[in-house]
C-alpha cells in the first residue's frame, strides 16, 4: 500500500499548494490554474484510495467520481474564462 | 529504502515539482504550458495507479481541451499584470503557515485510512454487481448506471456553464485560411478524430472509453476544424444547436423518466436492455459534451444563436 | 410511481431543457415549470407528513453503491421554502424579464438552479452533494450576471472563483470520508461516523467551504456585491435561497452525519462568528446608501442569526428541548428567506420605477407605490423579528435556549443584532413614507407588486401562526442520528 499512500500525500500536497496560490494570486488565470491544481490534488487522492496493489482489482467508484469532477472543473474554467474575456472587453470599451 | 517504490517516488516529485512551477511562473504563457505538461504527467500517474479511464480522460479534457481554453484566452489577452497580491509579510507568513497545518493534518488521516487501517470500500460490490450493470467495463458500469444520477446531474452542470458562456461572450473572430500544408492535414486529421471518438464510445462498454473520452476527441476534431478557418467549427446554429446541447441531458432524463412511468424506478434499467440504453444515452452525451466545449471554444454566441426568437419574427416581417 | 422523489429534482429540469428548445415560449414553460415543480414538492411533503421520512434507491442499486435520495422533515421545509419562494418570484420575472432579450437564457438557468437546489436537499449521497453544489453554483453565478454590467460581472466572477475553492475544500472532505469508512451513503455514515482525526479533518474541510458559500462573517465579503449588483429576482433567490443551501448542509453535517464529532468548543466557534456577523452585518446595512446593499448586508446579519444556535444546540440534551430549538433555527431560516425575497422584489419594483435605490432619494415611495412600500414594512417586521412574525417566535426559542444553557454571552447580542435591525428598518421606513417626488408618479398596482407582497405576508403572517408545522415536521429525520 506504500505506492497508494505516496500518491496520496502527493495529492495533498498539490491541493494545499493550489489553496495557498488560490489565496495569494490576484488576477484571474493564475486562480483558475490554482484552482485546476487544487482539483488534481483531490482527484490524485481519490484515485490512490482506488488502488489496491497491482494484482487486485481496482475500485473502479473513484475513478468515476474523478471523471465526473473532471468534466465539471473544465466547465467551470470555461464560464471562468468567458467572463474574464467580457470584462476585458467592456474595459477596452 | 525499497528500490521498487522509487519510479513512484520519482513520479510524484516530478508533479510536484511541476505544479510548483505552473503556480509561481510570473510568465502566464509559461505557466499555461507548464500546466499542459502537468495534465499530461497526470495522465502517466493515471495509467500507473491501474485508471486508463482517467489517463485518457485527463490527456483529452484535463491537459488537451482545458490547455486549448486556457491559450486561446492567453490570444485574447487575458494576460495582463501577473504579479502576486501585495499582502503583507504577516498575512503571507499565515497563510503559509496555514497550508503546512493543513497540509500535514490531511496527510495524517490520509497515513491512517490508507496505511495503518485500510478500509474495505465498495471495490468487491461495484465488481461483483458488474454482471447485472450490462457493461463490463466497472467505471462505466459506475457512471451509466450504479451511479448514473450523478453523471445526468453532471450532463446539467456542462450544460449550465455552456449557456453562461453563451449569455455572456461573443464568437471570436475566426482564423485565417491556414496554409496548404496544415489544409492537407485537417482533412485525414478531422476524419480520424471523428472516427476515434466513434471506437472510444463503442469501447467504452468493455475497455478504457466512454462518452466523456469520447466527447472531448469530437470536440478536438471541431477546434481543429476552426483553427483551419471553417469558423462554425462544425457546429450547426440556431434550433438544431439547441437540441444538440440538449441531447444528452434529455434522453438520460426522459429514459429514467420512462422507466420510472412504467413501473420501475427512476433509471432502473431493465436488465435485458440495459447494455444497449446505456449505449443511447452515451452517444447523446458524446453529442452534447462535444457541442458544449467547442462553444466553449469558439467563445459565446453567434449571430444565429440569438435568436431563434428574432430570426421567427424578421420571416414574419419579411413575408 | 408510488415514490415521489425523483420528481421535484426532474419537473424543473424538464421544464428548462423545454424552455432552451422553445425559446419563444420560455415565459409560460418557466411559469408553468415553477408551477410543476410547486406540486411535486407538494406531493413529497403530503407523503412524509403521513408516513415520515421516504428513500428512493435510484437505479434499483442499494444505497452505497447506488445513489439514494432522501426527505424528512428538514428537507421537506427547505423543499417547500424554496418552491414557494421560486414560484413567486417567477411570477415577478416574468414580468422583469418580458422585454429583455435574455429571457429564454434567465428561464432556463432560472429552472436549472431550482433543479438544483431541489437535488441537494433530496441527496441523500455526499459525492451527489458535491454534484449538486456545483450545478447551484455554476446556475447562480450566470444568473448573477444578467444584468450584464461591469460590476455584476466582477462581482460574478469573484464569487465564481470562491465558490469553487470552496467546492474542493469541500471535495477533499469527501474524499477523506470516503477512506476512511469507504462510503459515501449519508445514512450509512450516519451510523458509522464516530469521533477521530478522520472525521476532525474531514469536518472541518468541508464546514470551511460550505462557510464560504454560506458567507459566514468573516468570509461573507464576496455576497454583498454579487446579491446587490444582480437583476431582481436573481438577488432575491441568491438571498433567500442559495446561501440557506449551505447553512441547510451544514446543519445536516454537524447534527445528522458528526453530530458525535462536534465538540461544544467548536459549535461556540462558529457561535461567535455568527454573533459578529449579526452585529457587522446590521451595522453596515445601517449605513448602506443603496436599498440593495442594505438587504445584502442584512442577509449577512441574518445567516449569522443561523449559526447563533449552533452553540446552544451542541449544549442542549438530545430530546425535545433541543428538538424545539431545532425547529427555531430553520423558522428563523424560512422567514428570512420569504421575507428577504419579498425585500428584494420590492428593490426591484422601486429600480425599475425610479431608476435609482438610494435611500435618501426614495422620498414618496409610500405615495407612489403604496403596496411596496407596504411590502416593505412587512419585510421589514420580520427581518427585525417583530410579532406576529415567525422570526419573532424563533428569537423567543432563541432566548429561551439561552436561558436553559445558560449561555449569556449570547443575550447582548441579540439584543444589539435586533435594535440595529429596527434602526435600519425605520431608517428605510422613514424616507420611504416620506413625502418626495424621488420615485415618480402614482401609478395603479402591477402584476410585479403582488408576489412580493405575498412574500412578505408568508413571512409575517403565514409563518408566524402556522410555525407549530415547523416544529411537528423538524424531528422527522430520515438519519440515525438525526434527533427523533
Amino acid at each position: 500500500m506504500t505506492q497508494a499512500l505516496i500518491y496520496a500525500l502527493t495529492g495533498a500536497v498539490l491541493f494545499m499548494l493550489g489553496v495557498r496560490a488560490t489565496l495569494l494570486r490576484e488576477t484571474l488565470l493564475p486562480r483558475l490554474l490554482a484552482l485546476n491544481v487544487c482539483g488534481a490534488g483531490v482527484f490524485l487522492i481519490f484515485v490512490s484510495l482506488a488502488y489496491r496493489g497491482d494484482s487486485l482489482p481496482v475500485d473502479p467508484v473513484p475513478h468515476a467520481l474523478v471523471l465526473t469532477g473532471l468534466v465539471v472543473a473544465i466547465s467551470a474554467t470555461a464560464l471562468a474564462l468567458a467572463l474574464n474575456r467580457r470584462l476585458r472587453e467592456m474595459a477596452d470599451e | 529504502m525499497n528500490l521498487t517504490l522509487l519510479p513512484d517516488l520519482l513520479l510524484a516529485g516530478m508533479l510536484i515539482g511541476l505544479a510548483w512551477a505552473v503556480l509561481n511562473s510570473d510568465d502566464l504563457r509559461r505557466g499555461v504550458v507548464l500546466f499542459i505538461a502537468f495534465g499530461l504527467l497526470l495522465a502517466i500517474v493515471w495509467a500507473r495507479l491501474l485508471a486508463p479511464d482517467l489517463a485518457l480522460a485527463e490527456a483529452a479534457i484535463g491537459a488537451g481541451l482545458s490547455g486549448a481554453l486556457l491559450l486561446v484566452a492567453l490570444r485574447d489577452g487575458s494576460g495582463g499584470d501577473q504579479r502576486s497580491a501585495k499582502r503583507s509579510t504577516l498575512n503571507r507568513w499565515l497563510i503559509d503557515l496555514f497550508v503546512l497545518v493543513m497540509t500535514c493534518l490531511i496527510g495524517w488521516v490520509l497515513w491512517l485510512t490508507i496505511y495503518a487501517e485500510p478500509v474495505e470500500r465498495l471495490a468487491q460490490l461495484a465488481n461483483a454487481m458488474l454482471e447485472r450493470s450490462g457493461v463490463s467495463n466497472p467505471v462505466t458500469a459506475v457512471l451509466l448506471n450504479y451511479r448514473a444520477y450523478d453523471t445526468l446531474l453532471e450532463l446539467v452542470v456542462v450544460l449550465a456553464a455552456v449557456l453562461g458562456v453563451l449569455v455572456v461572450g461573443r464568437e471570436r473572430r475566426g482564423y485565417r485560411e491556414p496554409g496548404p500544408v496544415f489544409h492537407g492535414l485537417v482533412h485525414w486529421l478531422v476524419p480520424l478524430l471523428i472516427v476515434t471518438a466513434g471506437y472510444l464510445l463503442w469501447v467504452g462498454a468493455h475497455a478504457p472509453g466512454g462518452a466523456f473520452q469520447a466527447g472531448a476527441t469530437l470536440a478536438a476534431a471541431g477546434i481543429v476544424l476552426r483553427l483551419a478557418g471553417y469558423d462554425a467549427a462544425g457546429l450547426p446554429d440556431g434550433r438544431l444547436l439547441r437540441w444538440l446541447l440538449v441531447a444528452g441531458t434529455g434522453v438520460f432524463l426522459l429514459l429514467g423518466l420512462g422507466m420510472t412511468v412504467s413501473g420501475g424506478g427512476f433509471l432502473q434499467y431493465p436488465e435485458a436492455w440495459s447494455g444497449s440504453l446505456i449505449l443511447v444515452i452515451e452517444v447523446a452525451a458524446t453529442a452534447s459534451i462535444a457541442a458544449a466545449l467547442v462553444l466553449a471554444y469558439r467563445g459565446g454566441r453567434s449571430d444565429g444563436w440569438l435568436l431563434v426568437d428574432e430570426k421567427d419574427k424578421n420571416r414574419e416581417i419579411s413575408s | 410511481m408510488n415514490n415521489p422523489l425523483i420528481w421535484p429534482v426532474a419537473v424543473p429540469l424538464l421544464s428548462a431543457l423545454l424552455a432552451l428548445l422553445w425559446p419563444r415560449r420560455s415565459t409560460w414553460i418557466g411559469l408553468l415549470g415553477s408551477a410543476l415543480s410547486l406540486a411535486a414538492v407538494v406531493l413529497v411533503s403530503r407523503q412524509v407528513i403521513e408516513s415520515g421520512a421516504i428513500e428512493l434507491a435510484l437505479g434499483g442499486w442499494s444505497p452505497g453503491l447506488g445513489i439514494a435520495l432522501r426527505a424528512d422533515g428538514l428537507s421537506v421545509l427547505m423543499l417547500l421554502m424554496s418552491t414557494l419562494v421560486s414560484m413567486a418570484v417567477a411570477v415577478y420575472a416574468s414580468v422583469y424579464f418580458s422585454r429583455s432579450e435574455r429571457r429564454s437564457e434567465f428561464w432556463v438557468l432560472w429552472l436549472l438552479l431550482i433543479t438544483a437546489l431541489h437535488a441537494l436537499f433530496l441527496s441523500g449521497d455526499l459525492f451527489n452533494l458535491y454534484v449538486t453544489l456545483e450545478l447551484l453554483g455554476l446556475s447562480a453565478v450566470v444568473l448573477a450576471c444578467l444584468g450584464g454590467s461591469r460590476e455584476s460581472l466582477q462581482a460574478a466572477l469573484n464569487y465564481l472563483v470562491l465558490g469553487l475553492l470552496a467546492s474542493m475544500a469541500f471535495l477533499i472532505g469527501v474524499a477523506l470520508i470516503y477512506a476512511g469508512y469507504g462510503t459515501l451513503d449519508m445514512a450509512a455514515l450516519a451510523a458509522a461516523i464516530e469521533s477521530g482525526p478522520t472525521a476532525w479533518v474531514a469536518l472541518s474541510l468541508m464546514t470551511g467551504g460550505l462557510l464560504i458559500k454560506s458567507a459566514l462573517f468573516p468570509l461573507h465579503f464576496w455576497l454583498p456585491p454579487a446579491h446587490s449588483n444582480a437583476p431582481a429576482p436573481v438577488s432575491a433567490v441568491l438571498s433567500a435561497l442559495v446561501v440557506k443551501a449551505a447553512v441547510y448542509l451544514i446543519l445536516r453535517l454537524w447534527l445528522a452525519l458528526f453530530d458525535e464529532v462536534v465538540t461544544q468548543t467548536a459549535a461556540l466557534v462558529l457561535g461567535l462568528l455568527g454573533g459578529v456577523a449579526v452585529l457587522w452585518g446590521s451595522w453596515v446595512a445601517l449605513q448602506a446608501e443603496r436599498l440593495k446593499l442594505m438587504a445584502a448586508y442584512s442577509t449577512v446579519a441574518q445567516v449569522g442569526y443561523l449559526f447563533l444556535f449552533l452553540p446552544l444546540l451542541a449544549a442542549l440534551p438530545e430530546g425535545t428541548t433541543r428538538d424545539v430549538a431545532l425547529g427555531a433555527l430553520v423558522l428563523l431560516a424560512l422567514t428570512h428567506g420569504f421575507a428577504k425575497s419579498a425585500f428584494f422584489l420590492a428593490a426591484g419594483v422601486i429600480m425599475q420605477r425610479a431608476g435609482h435605490d438610494r435611500i435618501a432619494e426614495l422620498g414618496g415611495t409610500a405615495r407612489a407605490l403604496p403596496v411596496t412600500a407596504f411590502t416593505l414594512a412587512l419585510a421589514g417586521v420580520a427581518l427585525i423579528g417583530l410579532p406576529p412574525s415567525g422570526s419573532f417566535l424563533a428569537k423567543w426559542q432563541l432566548l429561551s435556549s439561552v436561558f436553559i444553557t445558560g449561555q449569556w454571552i449570547w443575550l447582548p447580542v441579540i439584543a444589539v443584532g435586533t435594535l440595529l435591525a429596527g434602526a435600519y428598518t425605520f431608517r428605510l421606513l422613514g424616507y420611504a413614507f416620506a413625502p418626495g417626488e424621488g420615485v415618480g408618479p402614482s401609478l395603479s398596482v402591477g402584476r410585479e407588486e403582488i408576489p412580493a407582497v405575498l412574500l412578505a405576508l408568508a413571512a409575517t403572517l403565514l409563518l408566524g401562526f402556522w410555525a407549530s408545522v415547523v416544529w411537528e415536521l423538524v424531528p422527522i429525520s430520515a438519519y440515525a442520528g438525526g434527533g427523533g
